[in-house]
C-alpha cells in the first residue's frame, strides 16, 4: 500500500545529519565526557591545579568522604532542603496552575508571567535581595511582621529562611509546567466525569491528578537534580553558617575546590553526589511506577 | 634626591595626563601649559642600600613591552609605571587590572604558560599557588635586610622571591561624635581590655533590652581581628614549635574567645544579632567602636566619608604584651620565571626601582594604609600624618607575622566562633574542632610558620 522509503531522502540530508551528529559528539566529548574523565581521575589524587600538585592517593579521598561528619551533615541538610522545597514547589505550582486554569480567572497570561518572573531572575540577585530582607535591623521581613529574628544567623531559622527564598523563586517553574500539562489534558475524560456527576474535587482527584502524573514526575526529577546541586543561595546568604548549619552537599564541593583548591577531594565528593543523584532519580521513577 | 624622584614621577604622570586630554578633547590653555612641563628624569643613583641607577640602559635601548598584572589599584600602579618609563622610554609596561576574585584563578594559569605577565602583584595568602612560578629577586638578601623589616621571613633556601613593602594590622576605630556625646575625652582612650569594656559600656545605648547603638561590634570579623592576634598578647603563638602544628585550641585562644562572649553576654556592649558586619555597622553609624585593619581607614574615607572617626592602638591585657597583634605584609611584585629573559630583566629592574624609590614606597603605603617596611620611612612625616599608621609607630616592632597561613586557619576559626555564638557549642569543643579541621586541611601544605623569627621570640 505504501511505498517503502529511505528516511534520508538525499545525499545532502545525509551530509547534514552527519555534520550535526558529529558536532554534538564533539561538543559533548570536549565539554562533558573529557572533563568528567579528568575529574574522575583527579578524584584519586591530591590535586591542586594552581600549584601544580597531582599526587596519586588511591581511594583515600573517597574514604574521607564517607567518614566525614560534615559531609553527612550536609547530605542530611540537602535531603531536608530538597524535600521541603520540592514539596512546596510542586504543591504551590499545581495549586496556582489549577487556579489560573479555572474558568473563574481572567488575564491568565498576566498571572503566568508574574509567577514566572522570579524563575528568570538570576539566583545571585534574588539571594542578595532576600538577604537584605532578612537583615535583623533593617530587613523588611522583621519590620512587616514585627519580629526580632536574626534569620540567617540562627541555626533554627537559617536553612528555613533559605528554603522560603528558594520556594518563592522556583515555584513559578512548576506553575508553567502544570499549566502546559493542564491544557493538554484530554477533554473527553473531563467531560465524561462531568456527565457521570463527579464534583470538582472528584474530577481533580481521580481524573486530573492521575493524568498530570508524568508532568509531576518531570517536575520532581528536574527539581531533585537541581536542588542536589544548590549552592549559590548558600554562598551568598550564609556561606554555610552559622558554623556549618547550612552546609549543603554542593556547597562543600565549592568550598573544597574553589576556597581550599583541594580539587581531588572535591572531585570525589562530586562523584559521590552524582551517584546519589542517580539513585534518587531512579527511586522517583520506581515510586511513580514509570520506570520503563 | 628623594624630592627629585618624586617630582619626576609626578611630572611624568602630568605629561601622560596632558597627552590623554589633548587626544580626546583637543587643545586648551590648561593642557597646553601641562604639555609644556618637562619630565625631570632622575640621572643619579637613588635609594638606601638597595640602590637604583637610572643611567643603566635596559634591553640595549631596544623597545620592549611587558605586562604587569594587578588587582584594584590601577591608578597607583600606573603612577609608578609612568615614573619608570620616563627613565626608560624604550620600555612599555601594559597594566592589566583584574577583579580580585578572578585574579587568583587567572594568574597561576597564565604563569604556567608562555604568555604570562613578566611582573605581577602578589598577595602572600596565595603564596603556595604562586611561588613555583616566581624567579628569585636579583638583589642581595643582605641589602634587602639592611633596608626593610621582615625580610628574613621571606628567605627560601637562601633566596628571596618577594618581600613586604608594608605591614598591615588592626587598630581601634571610634566614632568621635558618639565619643563626645558619651562625655568621653582623649584621656579616656583605653590602654587595657578592662578599660576598653568600661568605655564601650558608656558608648552603648539601649532601648529596654534592645541595643540601639553598640559600644563595640566584632560581628563577622572576630576571627580575623581578635582570635588571630590577641593570642600573641598572652604569649602564645598560632603554631607549635615545629611551625606546622596548629595551636588554636590553646589557653590563650580560649581566654580571648571567653572575653568576646562576655563582652556581649555579660557586659552587654554589643550583640551577635546587632549589626550584621562590624565594619558596615560602624560605617552606618550603628556602632561606636570596631577593630579593623589598616585598609579600613581608606574605606571610611571613601565609602563612609560622613563618619568623623579617630584611631587608637589596640588595647592589651596587662600593658606589656609579648606582642600587640598579628600583622600581614603587603607584598612587593613577583617576577615570572617563565617569561622570556629580556622581559625578566625588565621585571627585575622594575622591582629594584620600586624598592629604592621612597616616594613610590610612601605612595603605596598610604594608599594601602600599611606601615612602611622600609626602615628609613618609619618616621616619615607623610606616613605619620595618617592616624591609622601613627598609632602603630611606637610599637611596630612588637607585631608578629605568622607567615602566609592557609585560608583554613581563618575559616575554621570563623566557624568555631559562629558555633560558640550562634549554635550553643562550648568554647573547648569549638576550638578543638577548629584545630582538628586546620590539621586535616594542612596535612599536604608546605606552610611553615615564621613566628620564631619575631624579634622578641621567646
Amino acid at each position: 500500500m505504501f511505498k517503502k522509503t529511505n528516511p534520508l531522502q538525499s545525499k545532502s540530508e545525509i551530509i547534514l545529519r552527519n555534520i550535526v551528529v558529529l558536532a554534538m559528539v564533539i561538543f559533548f566529548t570536549v565539554f562533558l565526557i573529557v572533563p568528567i574523565g579528568i575529574a574522575f581521575a583527579g578524584s584519586f589524587h591530591e590535586w591542586n591545579p594552581l600549584s601544580g600538585t597531582y599526587r596519586f592517593l588511591g581511594l583515600e579521598n573517597y574514604k574521607e568522604v564517607f567518614t566525614s561528619a560534615l559531609f553527612g551533615k550536609s547530605m542530611l541538610n540537602t535531603v531536608i532542603f530538597s524535600a521541603v522545597v520540592i514539596f512546596f514547589r510542586v504543591g504551590l505550582g499545581l495549586g496556582i496552575a489549577y487556579a489560573i486554569y479555572s474558568t473563574l480567572i481572567k488575564y491568565k497570561s498576566f498571572f503566568r508571567a508574574v509567577y514566572y518572573m522570579p524563575v528568570v531572575t538570576p539566583m545571585v540577585a534574588v539571594a542578595f535581595v532576600w538577604k537584605f530582607m532578612y537583615n535583623p535591623q533593617i530587613g523588611t521581613i522583621n519590620q512587616i511582621f514585627g519580629l526580632d529574628v536574626n534569620w540567617l544567623m540562627n541555626p533554627k531559622t537559617a536553612l528555613l529562611a533559605i528554603m522560603i527564598m528558594t520556594i518563592w523563586k522556583d515555584f513559578g517553574y512548576a506553575v508553567v509546567m502544570y499549566m502546559a500539562g493542564l491544557y493538554s489534558l484530554p477533554t473527553d475524560a473531563l467531560e465524561a466525569a462531568k456527565v457521570d456527576g463527579a464534583n470538582a474535587w472528584q474530577t481533580f482527584r481521580y481524573i486530573t491528578l492521575p493524568l498530570l502524573k508524568p508532568m509531576t514526575l518531570f517536575v520532581i526529577i528536574t527539581s531533585i537534580i537541581s536542588y542536589l546541586q544548590a549552592y549559590v543561595q548558600i554562598l551568598i546568604m550564609t556561606e554555610g553558617g552559622p558554623g556549618t548549619a547550612t552546609y549543603l552537599a554542593s556547597y562543600i564541593i565549592y568550598d573544597e575546590a574553589f576556597v581550599k583548591y583541594n580539587f581531588g577531594y572535591a572531585s570525589a565528593l562530586s562523584f559521590v553526589l552524582f551517584v546519589i543523584t542517580a539513585v534518587f532519580t531512579w527511586l522517583s521513577f520506581r515510586v511513580s511506577g514509570t520506570e520503563d | 634626591m628623594k624630592k627629585r624622584v618624586f617630582a619626576a614621577v609626578v611630572a611624568a604622570a602630568m605629561v601622560v595626563t596632558a597627552f590623554t586630554g589633548c587626544g580626546s578633547t583637543g587643545s586648551s590653555a590648561g593642557s597646553d601649559s601641562k604639555s609644556e612641563a618637562k619630565a625631570e628624569v632622575p640621572t643619579e643613583p637613588f635609594g638606601d642600600t638597595v640602590k637604583y641607577d637610572p643611567s643603566v640602559e635596559l634591553n640595549d635601548g631596544k623597545d620592549i613591552t611587558v605586562e604587569l598584572w594587578e588587582w584594584g589599584s590601577d591608578e597607583l600602579f600606573q603612577q609608578i609605571i609612568d615614573g619608570y618609563t620616563a627613565i626608560h622610554p624604550n620600555v612599555t609596561i601594559n597594566l592589566v587590572d583584574n577583579p580580585w576574585e578572578d585574579y587568583w584563578t587567572k594568574l597561576p594559569l597564565a604563569l604556567d604558560g608562555n604568555n604570562g605577565p613578566a611582573i605581577f602583584n602578589v598577595h602572600n595568602s596565595y603564596h603556595e599557588n604562586l611561588i613555583n612560578y616566581m624567579a628569585p629577586l636579583d638583589i642581595p638578601t643582605e641589602d634587602l635586610e639592611a633596608d626593610f623589616n621582615g625580610v628574613s621571613a621571606h628567605v627560601i633556601d637562601g633566596k628571596v622571591y618577594y618581600i613586604d613593602y608594608g605591614m598591615m594590622t588592626g587598630s581601634v576605630y571610634y566614632n568621635k561624635d558618639m565619643w563626645e556625646k558619651a562625655g568621653l575625652t582623649d584621656d579616656d582612650i583605653p590602654k587595657t581590655w578592662d578599660e576598653m569594656i568600661e568605655v564601650a559600656k558608656k558608648l552603648t545605648i539601649k532601648d529596654g533590652d534592645k541595643i540601639v547603638q553598640a559600644g563595640l561590634n566584632f560581628n563577622d570579623d572576630f576571627h580575623q581581628n581578635y582570635l588571630l592576634g590577641l593570642n600573641y598578647q598572652l604569649g602564645e603563638n598560632l603554631f607549635k614549635e615545629d611551625g606546622v602544628t596548629p595551636n588554636v585550641n590553646s589557653d590563650a585562644m580560649k581566654k580571648v574567645m571567653q572575653m568576646l562572649v562576655d563582652m556581649y553576654d555579660v557586659d552587654g556592649i554589643g550583640s551577635k544579632d546587632f549589626g550584621e558586619k562590624a565594619a558596615d555597622s560602624f560605617g552606618q553609624g550603628q556602632s561606636a567602636m570596631v577593630i579593623q585593619w589598616g585598609h579600613y581607614y581608606n574605606t571610611l574615607k571613601t565609602t563612609w566619608s560622613n563618619i568623623d572617626f579617630g584611631v587608637f592602638e589596640i588595647p592589651t591585657f596587662d600593658g606589656e604584651p609579648y606582642a600587640y597583634n598579628r600583622y600581614n605584609g603587603e607584598s612587593t611584585f613577583g617576577v615570572n620565571k617563565n617569561a622570556p629573559a629580556d622581559q625578566q630583566a625588565v621585571a627585575q629592574d622594575f622591582v629594584k626601582y620600586f624598592l629604592a624609590n621612597d616616594d613610590a614606597q610612601i605612595a603605596f603605603n598610604l594608599a594601602m594604609s600599611t606601615f612602611p617596611a622600609k626602615k628609613s620611612l618609619a618616621d616619615n612625616e607623610k606616613i605619620l600624618e595618617n592616624p591609622s599608621l601613627k598609632v602603630l609607630s611606637e610599637h611596630i616592632d612588637h607585631y608578629i607575622w605568622p607567615g602566609p597561613m592557609p585560608a583554613t586557619v581563618e575559616t575554621s576559626l570563623k566557624k568555631a566562633g559562629e558555633d560558640v555564638f550562634f549554635n550553643g557549642v562550648d568554647i573547648d569543643t569549638a576550638l578543638d574542632e577548629a584545630e582538628a579541621n586546620i590539621t586535616k586541611d594542612m596535612k599536604n601544605s608546605t606552610f611553615k610558620s615564621v613566628e620564631n623569627l619575631y624579634e622578641y621570640a621567646k
